[in-house]
């Protein structure tokens, strides 16, 4: 019986309800459900990022705006067709998240995270003040997305292509953890000497891991753009870091499954409370603050723990996450 | 032009060489850097704007509680963000905080502040400048100027002088050693934040009057700090305020000089340069990698 509860079952569950909420929802929830597909491609990636190359970088927001800001441009201003300019998006964020790996080769922890948030919010002040590209702080429009020879209007043609997007990215990232890379980024996280003695290299796995993450936040970045047809700085600042951060540490760190449920309990909340800011910003704190105390492998992690029959890989043991959480400081203090 | 650039530079520096104390001191004793110090300031600000306006004390009354709350929103810090967390790492204690930020940020908003609300403290003393030969300042920034030399010099004393200071040191030093002796790190912990945490209050109530309070007004300075910080090398003492006030100059000229935007853009920038090419800082101590 227990098998029947497997992540495997539950994410296919999650994915077949997916499927059909435009035909028995409203707009407003197909929308909401287009929003949690784009925030499963954001915490797939990040979580690939932190939970299983152990990369402590918080840029992801960033990537996802490069995403959907290089998406806009190119459509706008040089005129390509979505279906060009949107993986033109994904590959930028991922050529810019490829270059945030080489910081990562000297530094860790704290300095890593604290150098990709400078770059972050570096970002998020271009996209603001670069007027002459980025039409400043008031963001742009886009034309929806046309999707001619099919017969579907934008806003469900973006729905299925969102949800197309989210089960590819979801595979691709479920089999990646199992494959030889993904050992390989594992073996990085828990140990940086060890997985260098086994003959692992340090510069093209952080690279790897930098690249796939960025790719992934720039195709969420794609996907909002032709989603909401409108661009601006404000979505991609501090706040939309700490989402998808709250979101990944619900799911639970180094999970693929925990990255999907935790992005769709967490979209689920921001929309209950999304009347006040003062409440979402307190819900989420709250919830970051109490994950981290009380539940910091996540839900997919007690999960795994009460239903033996819960099949994910075994690569991720309270002993891991607590190596992801205890990146080793670069500077040793006072000697 | 240039001398006004470094004077203002220098006032706001001193404050940014408060906040990277509370910054390096956490960081040294701790080994840890608390993502609500930012938070800690702007309800520094709050308390002093809600004591010295909405209960009318007098300014020095109010900015002495408004120092003690922020040193009371420390202590919730340090029993929610990092208590639980000892032995649990940086990364960890990064996170909570990080929580402990957003729900500090989202209860002020509810009780000061809606959607873009900005609170104007008054100026304490007159607007008109003061002629210092070759250039005119504010009187309140000679306030700041005098205050945080104050502060800084006590701070220091008590570094050096008290036994909390000194177990603080030890602990900085080795922590093991620290515990051997007897030192009782928990407690040592516990004064790191509230100290860092007063340290931010203080920085607070004197640049309230030079600006205007909002909910989000936290997270920019704390990473101006955290520049300050690293730019003088983060497990230096003498290298948060010689970092601090280096930040205020280098931020002011480039504000001036090349483009405003560096007023906001410069701490980011030089948190990147510096722990890329320089990550022990101006002054900071030599650089051990733990394997």
């Amino acid at each position: 019986m227990t098998r029947l509860l497997s992540s495997r079952n539950c994410l296919g569950m999650l994915f077949a309800i997916l499927a059909v909420l435009p035909m028995i929802a409203n707009l407003y929830v197909t929308f909401i459900g287009n929003l949690a597909l784009i925030y499963i491609v954001l915490s797939l990636g990040l979580n690939l990022l932190i939970g299983n190359a152990g990369q402590f970088a918080l840029a992801h927001a960033a990537m996802y705006g490069i995403g959907a800001y290089a998406t806009g441009l190119l459509k706008i201003d040089a005129g390509l067709p979505y279906f060009i300019a949107a993986p033109a998006g994904a590959l930028a964020a991922c050529a810019i998240g490829t270059l945030l790996a080489l910081p990562a080769l000297r530094l860790s922890g704290i300095y890593l995270a604290l150098a990709t948030l400078a770059f972050a919010q570096a970002a998020v002040w271009v996209f603001g003040h670069w007027d002459a590209v980025t039409y400043g702080a008031a963001g742009f429009s886009i034309p929806p997305v046309n999707f001619s020879p099919l017969p579907l209007r934008p806003e469900l043609g973006m729905y299925y292509l969102s949800w197309l997007v989210a089960l590819l990215l979801l595979v691709f990232a479920w089999n990646l953890v199992r494959s030889r890379l993904g050992r390989a980024l594992i073996a990085m996280r828990d140990n940086e000497v060890a997985a260098q003695a086994l003959g692992i290299n340090l510069l093209r796995h952080k690279a790897i891991a930098f690249a796939l993450s960025g790719f992934y936040a720039g195709a969420a970045g794609a996907l909002y753009a032709g989603v909401l047809n409108f661009v601006s700085p404000e979505g991609f600042g501090l706040f939309q870091l700490v989402i998808i951060k709250a979101m990944i540490v619900v799911g639970g760190l180094g999970y693929v499954a925990g990255s999907v449920f935790g992005a769709v309990l967490l979209v689920v909340l921001l929309e209950a409370v999304r009347d006040l800011p003062s409440l979402q910003e307190i819900a989420f704190g709250l919830v970051l603050l109490s994950f981290m105390l009380l539940l910091p492998q996540g839900l997919v992690g007690s999960l795994r723990r009460r239903f033996p029959g819960w099949d994910e890989p075994r690569h991720v043991s309270k002993a891991a996450v607590s190596r992801i959480l205890k990146a080793p400081a670069v500077v040793e203090v006072g000697r | 032009m240039l001398a006004y650039l470094v004077a203002s530079g220098i006032t706001t520096g001193s404050l940014y060489a408060l906040i990277a104390l509370g910054v390096v001191v956490l960081y040294k004793a701790a080994g840890v850097v608390n993502f609500s110090h930012g938070e800690q300031i702007m309800l520094g600000g709050y308390f002093a704007y809600s004591f010295y306006l909405l209960a009318h004390l007098g300014y020095v009354p109010a900015a002495l509680l408004a120092v003690m709350g922020t040193a009371a929103i420390g202590l919730l810090t340090f029993y929610v963000g990092f208590r639980p967390l000892i032995g649990q790492g940086m990364m960890s204690v990064l996170l909570a905080t990080l929580g402990l930020s957003f729900l500090l940020k989202g209860i002020a908003r509810y009780f000061w502040g809606g959607a873009g609300d900005y609170l104007a403290f008054p100026p304490l003393l007159s607007p008109q400048p003061v002629d210092l030969g070759i250039i005119a300042v504010l009187p309140q920034q000679l306030v700041v100027l005098a205050a945080s030399g104050l502060i800084l010099v006590s701070f220091a004393l008590f570094f050096n002088l008290t036994r909390m200071g000194k177990w603080m040191q030890a602990a900085a030093g080795n922590i093991k050693a620290a515990r051997l002796l007897g030192v009782p790190v928990e407690r040592v912990f516990l004064w790191t934040f509230a100290v860092g945490a007063a340290l931010s209050g203080a920085a607070a109530v004197l640049m309230a009057p030079l600006t205007l309070l909002y909910p989000d007004m936290g997270f920019l300075l704390f990473v101006k700090g955290f520049a300050a910080a690293v730019l003088g090398g983060i497990n230096s003492l003498r290298g948060a305020v010689v970092g601090g006030l280096l930040m205020g100059v280098i931020e002011q000229l480039g504000a001036g000089y090349i483009h405003t935007g560096l007023q906001e853009l410069s701490a980011f920038l030089i948190i990147m340069l510096m722990l890329i090419v320089m990550p022990r800082g101006l002054l900071g101590g030599p650089e051990a990698r733990r394997v």
